[in-house]
């Protein structure tokens, strides 16, 4: 780096990252500590990891975080990219307010969403809290971010593209399924690629909604912490970590062996 | 009983789109005759390419037919015509390779595989795409584009193909070269290309029939020697080139000759045209390669010579383009001066010559 | 049948035999034959009936694609806000239950001095934090964007990468860190560096610190994104016509990517004053900002109305900053997600 404010960058950048970085990268190592705190160095262990393994609580809770995220995936792209599709093709009244009210689950903070959603679930209309309650709140987040990741994506396609299709005389089914879906893959991938995280780690509106007995992994995180069992937690919280590594470099991967 | 070759491959009648704001094609007919290239020429915004896509059925029209083969197809979508089109930004398939992209129309049909392989190769024959079949289309270079998005449409053999300005994204160079392949290869195949151009020369140089378009009216329709030798309104006279435009009246006529009388009060002499009747005559034009420039000292007897000073000349390579100032009204005529001729007798600027062109090169115009 | 032919009757007879033959084949049943019937009767209507049908039904082309998730969001966005607005009006009663009668006491508990002192403090910190956040984020999205070259995804997915991360988690490490259990104190204990455990949390400075570690990858992000998209033909006109760096970068830089920095803004100062963990994790009842007060009132206290009135108070504040910030740059701020 040559010039002074390159430099001074450089300072504030590295600084930052550290700030940032650091708390974590303790907690990561320190959950190779056998220590039963997880403050202290004790010796090398691995045992926490297998903890984990062994404890039905922390597997039941990783079983249901998981299956919630990928359902949460599954059915907000499909929903998303749907609605990307018709919002960006037709022409319509009421356009403009559907995009706004679906901007709103994103930029409503967390806690407001998640008491609303739970008033609206035990007092307004009889949703059982688990599951029901749970899936429905993920799906109402995610969906919004899909639409608008695809959204992005749409205004940068060549959509004689389709026409090109259909004037070779593949109906529109055809045309979705070869041309249309394929182009959009790389936006689908991206929201697929940001819900998961958002879905799998996500605290304070589950935390609302889950009702009794329902435990996802941040749950039982929060739980750990107000208990004092705190040495297990640096484990799974560098699970939390190594999570979206593992899916970037998946990505990675996959965008290496097949073009885009 | 019609004959079955006089059936015009395409037919447009009454042909009328809108849109907010704008008529973009105004009761157009016309009809492309079998096996020929038809252009439709025009300035930008002029609706040759909506009534194009109309006839693709990429838009719906608003009043009037399409017919193809004889038969209306307006209600018939898109993927069910018998019509191909190549787009201006070729609109090939990024995710597939040439190939993929060639036999798609093909595989539509549910053609069997040997017999696509076998299309495939004699239309990379055609096209001079030996060697690529398996790259994507960012791996080709511009020419190459344009050829597989060609082959991807003739392949399925349309009664019809469509191209809408597909060379306008070339340089100059490539483009001429791939006018002179489309020509061969419409020669070869035999179908009927309705080509659709804002570039004159290239419309004289591909069609046999050239229909010119302005503000969604046809304008006019004909064999591009009829074109450019007869335009026969204002606006064909001056896209096509015919730059030097007379509105006027005839006042007199006579010995096979008629007389206009300008609005500036010159007095322009033209051949009669039986064909046409003295009241619709509304002006003549003069291509600027026909009018002469002579020194200033010749004779002012004969038809159709002014006076007039030289305010501009503009080298041009092989002609210089000459702006003359006429001394009895003020208005400027354009003539391409040769630039052989200009070494011998060196016409400069500022100078004060004579112009001058025959009666048959007077355009009658009427409209 | 011919359009328009006068019919004989013997045409009739056998036009009706083969009508019914060619039903009994195509008949699959009453769905599809339904349709069939349907798709008869819209068949013989007379033309220009049949043409404002399909006209009607294009019309309505976008409704299959828009309309599940425009109806969902109805359901389960928009109507429970609506309800909070709802419940905030009515009255609270013994265990939990909603009592129907009208009462504006929910809103003027706001203006009680514990829990005004409570928003104040909301307000307090997220402006603090959101400064802080904006004074090193843009440094940082502009180091990447400059300096970054090969490295400039890597180094961004290094900023986000924290954001995928449980948000709980993170919080637990600084906790960790910093708590009056945990590393520092201990390892400046056993150094006999200090008698007795620091409250280096325990204070505003550091929940605000916490706040800028949790959020400042959001702010990072937009200004990322208005970067990487600014011409740098603008900026080389700019140094061109004499400007220093540093004046090239306050009328030229800074200003196209004010879209960026409001983007910033929102994202991190709307889950800043919704924030309750920090608080919780890190401090005592003195850091409480406006988020705890919803989980008291509706978890703790079961008392829906005065916490629909926080989640209120909360939306208000939201709806005026992005209106101010869309007000002052335009759409694009908001369509800066991601």
């Amino acid at each position: 780096m040559k010039s002074l404010t390159g430099k001074t960058l450089l300072a504030i950048a590295t600084l930052t990252y550290l700030f940032m970085w650091v708390p974590t990268i303790i907690l990561i190592v320190f959950s190779f500590s056998n220590d039963k705190l997880g403050i202290r160095w004790e010796g090398f262990t691995l045992k926490w990891y297998a903890e984990i393994f062994n404890n039905a609580a922390v597997r039941n809770a990783l079983e249901m975080s998981l299956i919630i995220a990928i359902i949460t995936i599954v059915v907000s792209t499909v929903a998303g990219t749907v609605t990307a599709y018709g919002l960006y093709k037709y022409k319509f009244r009421g356009k403009e307010v559907i995009r706004m009210s679906l901007l709103l689950p994103i930029v409503m903070p967390y806690i407001v969403t998640a008491g609303a959603l739970l008033i609206f679930f035990t007092r307004v209309v009889d949703i059982p809290l688990g599951y029901p309650s749970i899936l429905i709140a993920h799906i109402s987040f995610s969906t919004p971010l899909a639409v608008f990741i695809v959204l992005g994506r749409m205004q940068r396609i060549d959509w004689s593209l389709e026409e090109a299709s259909m004037d070779l005389g593949a109906g529109r089914l055809t045309t979705w399924r070869r041309i249309t879906l394929p182009l959009l893959m790389p936006a689908v991938i991206a929201s697929a690629v940001l819900i998961f995280p958002w879905s799998f780690s996500d605290f304070t509106i589950t935390f609302f909604v889950a009702g009794v007995g329902n435990t996802t992994l941040p749950i039982y995180v929060y739980s750990a912490l107000r208990w004092g069992e705190t040495a297990a937690v640096n484990a799974i919280g560098a699970i939390f970590v190594a999570l979206p590594l593992i899916g970037l470099l998946l990505i990675n991967f996959l965008q290496k062996k097949r073009v885009i | 009983m019609e004959n079955r070759e006089s059936i015009p491959c395409v037919e447009l009648r009454n042909l009328v789109k809108r849109f907010p704001g704008v008529t973009a094609v105004d009761h157009v007919s016309l009809k492309v005759e079998k096996g020929k290239v038809f252009s439709l020429l025009g300035p930008s915004g002029c609706g040759k390419t909506t009534a194009l896509r109309i006839i693709a059925g990429l838009e719906t029209m608003d009043e009037g037919d399409v017919l193809i083969d004889g038969k209306v197809i307006n209600d018939v979508p898109a993927y069910k015509r018998d019509c191909s089109i190549v787009f201006q930004t070729l609109a090939l398939f990024p995710h597939m390779t040439v190939e993929a992209n060639v036999s798609y129309g093909l595989e539509q049909r549910k053609v069997p595989k040997d017999e696509i392989r076998k299309r495939i190769g004699e239309m990379v024959d055609l096209m001079g795409l030996g060697g690529m079949e398996k790259r994507r289309p960012s791996q080709l270079s511009g020419g190459q584009q344009q050829r597989v998005a060609l082959a991807r449409s003739l392949i399925l053999s349309p009664k019809v193909l469509l191209l809408d300005e597909p060379l306008a994204s070339l340089d100059r160079k490539l483009r001429k070269g791939m006018q002179v392949e489309l020509k061969r290869i419409q020669r070869e195949v035999g179908i009927t290309f309705l080509y659709v151009t804002h570039d004159q020369k290239e419309a004289l140089s591909l069609s046999d029939t050239i229909a010119v378009m302005d503000k969604g009216k046809l304008e006019q329709v004909g064999t591009p020697e009829e074109i450019y030798e007869t335009p026969r309104t204002k606006r064909v006279a001056d896209f096509i080139g015919a730059s030097n435009i007379f509105p006027g009246k005839v006042t007199a006529s006579g010995n096979g000759k008629v007389q206009l009388e300008t609005e500036g009060g010159l007095r322009v002499i033209a051949l009669e045209d039986k064909d046409i009747r003295s009241e619709e005559v509304t002006g003549i034009s003069v291509h600027p390669e026909l009018v002469e420039i002579l020194p200033e000292g010749t004779g002012l007897e004969g038809d159709n010579r002014f006076k007039g000073r030289i305010v501009e000349m503009i080298y041009q390579g092989d002609f210089i383009e000459t702006k003359i100032c006429l001394d009895q009204t003020g208005g400027l005529i354009t003539s391409y001066l040769s630039s052989r001729l200009n070494r011998e007798t060196q016409f400069s600027p500022g100078e004060e010559v004579l112009v001058r062109w025959s009666p048959e090169s007077s355009n009658i115009l009427l409209g | 049948m011919p359009r328009g032919a006068c019919p004989e009757r013997h045409e009739i007879l056998r036009y009706a035999q083969n009508d019914t033959k060619r039903r009994a084949r195509n008949d699959k049943g009453m769905f599809f034959g339904s349709f069939q019937t349907a798709f008869r009767i819209v068949g013989e209507m007379p033309g220009n009936l049949r043409e404002k049908i399909r006209k009607y039904l294009a019309k309505q082309a976008h409704l299959p694609s828009v309309g599940p998730v425009s109806i969902w969001t109805i359901l389960f966005v928009i109507a429970p806000l609506g309800f909070i607005l709802y419940f905030s009006f009515l009255t609270a009663g013994d265990f939990g239950r909603i009592l129907p009668i009208f009462t504006l006491e929910n809103y003027q508990a706001l203006a009680r001095p514990v829990v005004a002192e409570v928003f104040l403090r909301t307000l307090l910190f997220s402006l603090a934090t959101t400064m802080i956040c904006l004074l090193l984020g843009y440094p940082l999205a502009y180091f990447i964007v400059m300096y970054g070259g090969r490295w400039r995804i890597h180094l961004l997915l290094l900023v986000i990468l924290p954001e995928w991360t449980s948000y709980l988690i993170r919080l637990y490490a600084i906790r960790m860190l910093s708590g009056r259990a945990g590393l520092i104190n201990s390892a400046l204990l056993s150094l006999g560096l200090i008698s007795s455990p620091l409250g280096i949390l325990y204070n505003p400075s550091a929940v605000v610190l916490t706040l800028v570690y949790g959020w400042l990858p959001l702010m990072v992000l937009p200004v990322y994104a208005s970067l990487v998209g600014l011409n740098p033909s603008l900026l080389e006109a700019s140094a061109d016509l004499g400007a220093t760096p540093f004046r090239r970068f306050f009328t030229v830089t800074l200003p196209l990517t004010k879209g960026g920095i409001l983007a910033g803004i929102i994202l991190v100062f709307i889950p800043c004053i919704g924030d309750w963990l920090v608080p919780l994790l890190m401090g005592g009842t003195k850091t409480f900002m406006a988020g705890n007060l919803v989980y008291l009132h509706f978890i703790s206290a079961a008392n829906i109305p005065a916490g629909s009135t926080i989640g209120v108070a909360l939306t208000a504040i939201v709806l005026i900053i992005m209106y101010l910030c869309i007000k002052a740059g335009g759409k694009e701020a908001t369509e800066r997600i991601i």
